[in-house]
């Protein structure tokens, strides 16, 4: 399944009296690999929590392929099938097993008990940890429970997965081993990809780069491109949003 | 049955947690069983007080506040005897906590040969003859270390033991019978009794005597064995309206503590719910999962609340100095009410933390590192 289109479009958030977005715009392209960079309080996880619907726009839209998620009353299922998930810290459930933690968005979808095992047991094998199901969290290392995170967050085969931070905690051999696995994904299954990270190393393994600073993008898709309808994005405007923002 | 199964693995691999939680719902399920079986005991103590062991029924004073305070002339035991169905009838008289040694003991003043007195079992002596002379029953002679020959004091007044019965009628095993003349003097109701102890006649069956007396002594209560203690009088109603606001206390006391229990559990568990709530689980799916995890523990609590409430209602009589009086009743069906109704409360008691487990803010309590 292809990666979804995210256009981001004059999004503000703010906690009462701090302003922690202001009017972010920008676009990332089905299959793309977008790095969110800035310093810690910036305003990267508000972004890809609104993004992923786990927070509401003060203001602004966000459009995920056809979705409009700053609208969206009942988002359980659009996190569920559209979106994957991997946060700094893995927040695997520490009752659960691997494997059951794998199965949970399938839980929620009430996907067939053999087929969610069959699943689970293949995420677990793309992530190296095919061997280890019946683990509990706690037997696990830092950067083995960030895999079964990311097992997770494509359980429901997302179009896009939204990564925080997730090589936050880990030594830079568990970051690398993490960012390959990402990469992976992106060119086995064309899922877009957004991470954020303060570490400016990541540019490395993106295909482009966007700064965030005080709650503003310094270095977005100029308007022009996200102002493209969400689906069906005309081939010039596609050219140039990735023309504008690749780093590489 | 995936959200149950998952459930009941998570429960098993947190034993401590599971342990801790069942235990707050287990002390909210042992205040309502030991309350209900306290309660329970305190109506059955009026009832077989109220109960004349042998006589076929017991004819009070009607609207008496208590058993006790119901006066009959002596006279009405002369009409009553010449009542159709009724083969027999004797005055009692009821003393209540005048055995200093021992408050609980009731004593029966009667005569000594009446069919009340006739049916008495002696194990040792016999029957008394004289004024000063008293029988006692199996159960007060052990708690009093008293044989035949020995003294009782009832209300100050010395009486020789003369016998030793036995009823298998707790109430009055744990009494003793004297003179209905010196338990008219002690209670001051000269000419008058607490009650009439009647036998019917083999024609008559219990309703139609109670009927029959009713009809010729409008002004009399008659108590059969195993009327409700509540119709005896005031005191009996206020007992058993006692037992039922001991009961909605314990409702009331055991259902914040399953609800607090459960609360906790949400609130601890904020971003457990909030990670549910990001991998796209609806707020009815994370509802469903709180309830079952309320359900089970409250089922594990209301086991081990079961346990603790029988104990607990035996310390509580206890601890309160109130053992003579009242001896915990605990039935299956008080067993199996406490059981319902902690169920009902984990149900009850899950709705809200359920409710408030479906609206956490992933967004918030996933910031919280």
């Amino acid at each position: 399944m292809p990666g979804s289109r995210v256009a981001v479009e004059h999004v503000s958030r703010s906690h009462g009296a701090t302003q922690v977005l202001r009017e972010v715009s920008f676009a990332v392209e089905p299959g793309e690999v977008v790095a969110l960079t800035g310093p810690s309080g910036s305003g990267k996880t508000t972004l890809l929590q609104l993004i992923g619907s786990l927070d509401r726009p003060t203001s602004g839209a966000i459009h995920v392929d056809d979705i409009a998620v700053h609208e969206l009353r009942h988002p359980a299922s659009f996190r569920r099938d559209v979106v994957g998930f991997v946060f700094q810290l893995h927040h695997l459930l520490p009752s659960l097993t691997v494997q059951e933690n794998v199965e949970l968005t399938m839980v929620a979808a009430h996907v067939p008990r053999r087929e969610r095992h069959t699943r689970a047991r293949e995420l677990l094998d793309e992530v190296g940890l095919g061997g280890r199901p019946h683990a509990l969290p706690s037997d696990l290392s830092g950067g083995e429970r960030q895999r079964v995170a990311i097992a997770r967050a494509l359980a429901g085969r997302p179009r896009l997965i939204l990564a925080d931070e997730p090589t936050g905690s880990l030594d830079s051999a568990a970051s690398d081993r993490i960012w390959n696995l990402l990469v992976s994904v992106r060119e086995r299954h064309g899922t877009t990809i957004l991470i954020a990270s303060h570490d400016p190393t990541l540019r490395e393994h993106a295909d482009r780069s966007l700064a965030i600073s005080d709650g503003r993008v310094t270095d977005a898709a100029p308007p022009a491109t996200i102002a493209a309808p969400p689906a069906g994005l005309p081939a010039e405007n596609a050219e140039s949003a990735g023309k504008a923002g690749k780093m590489v | 049955m995936t959200n149950l199964l998952q459930t009941l693995a998570a429960l098993r691999r947190r034993p401590m947690r599971t342990f801790l939680t069942a235990l707050g719902t287990a002390l909210g399920i042992a205040t309502i069983a030991a309350l209900l079986a306290v309660a329970g005991g305190a109506q059955q103590s009026a009832g077989k007080f109220l109960s004349l062991g042998s006589s076929d029924l017991g004819v009070f004073q009607k609207d008496a506040a208590d058993p006790t305070t119901s006066v009959l002339p002596v006279g009405l035991v002369s009409r009553l005897r010449t009542t159709p169905g009724i083969a027999a009838a004797t005055p009692l008289i009821l003393l209540v906590g005048d055995v200093k040694r021992l408050p609980s003991a009731i004593v029966f003043g009667a005569e000594p040969h009446s069919f009340v007195t006739n049916r008495y079992v002696f194990t040792a002596g016999h029957m008394f003859s004289g004024a000063r002379q008293a029988v006692i029953g199996t159960g007060l002679a052990a708690q009093m270390h008293l044989q035949p020959g020995d003294t009782l004091t009832v209300a100050h007044r010395r009486f020789r033991v003369t016998g030793i019965y036995h009823m298998g009628v707790a109430e009055q095993d744990d009494g003793g019978v004297i003179p209905l003349a010196a338990a008219q003097g002690i209670s001051g109701k000269s000419g008058e009794a607490t009650t009439v102890a009647v036998s019917l006649d083999e024609a008559t069956t219990r309703q139609e005597g109670i009927r029959t007396i009713t009809h010729h002594f409008p002004g009399l209560l008659v108590i059969g064995d195993g009327v409700p203690a509540s119709r005896a009088g005031v005191s009996s109603v206020m007992l058993s309206n006692l037992a039922l606001v001991l009961a909605v206390i314990a409702l009331v006391i055991g259902g914040i503590g399953v609800m607090n229990t459960m609360l906790m559990a949400v609130v601890e568990r904020r971003t457990e719910f909030a990670l549910l709530s990001a991998v796209g689980w609806s707020g009815v799916q994370i509802a469903a999962r709180v309830m079952i995890e309320g359900v089970v523990t409250t089922l594990i609590g209301a086991a081990l609340g079961l346990l603790l409430g029988v104990v607990g209602a035996h310390l509580l009589v206890g601890v309160l100095g109130a053992q003579e009086y009242v001896t915990p009743d605990v039935t299956a069906w008080d067993l199996g009410r406490a059981l319902l109704v902690g169920v009902l409360l984990g149900v009850l008691g899950g709705l809200y933390p359920a409710w408030r487990a479906a609206r956490v803010s992933p967004a918030q309590a996933l910031a919280q590192r």
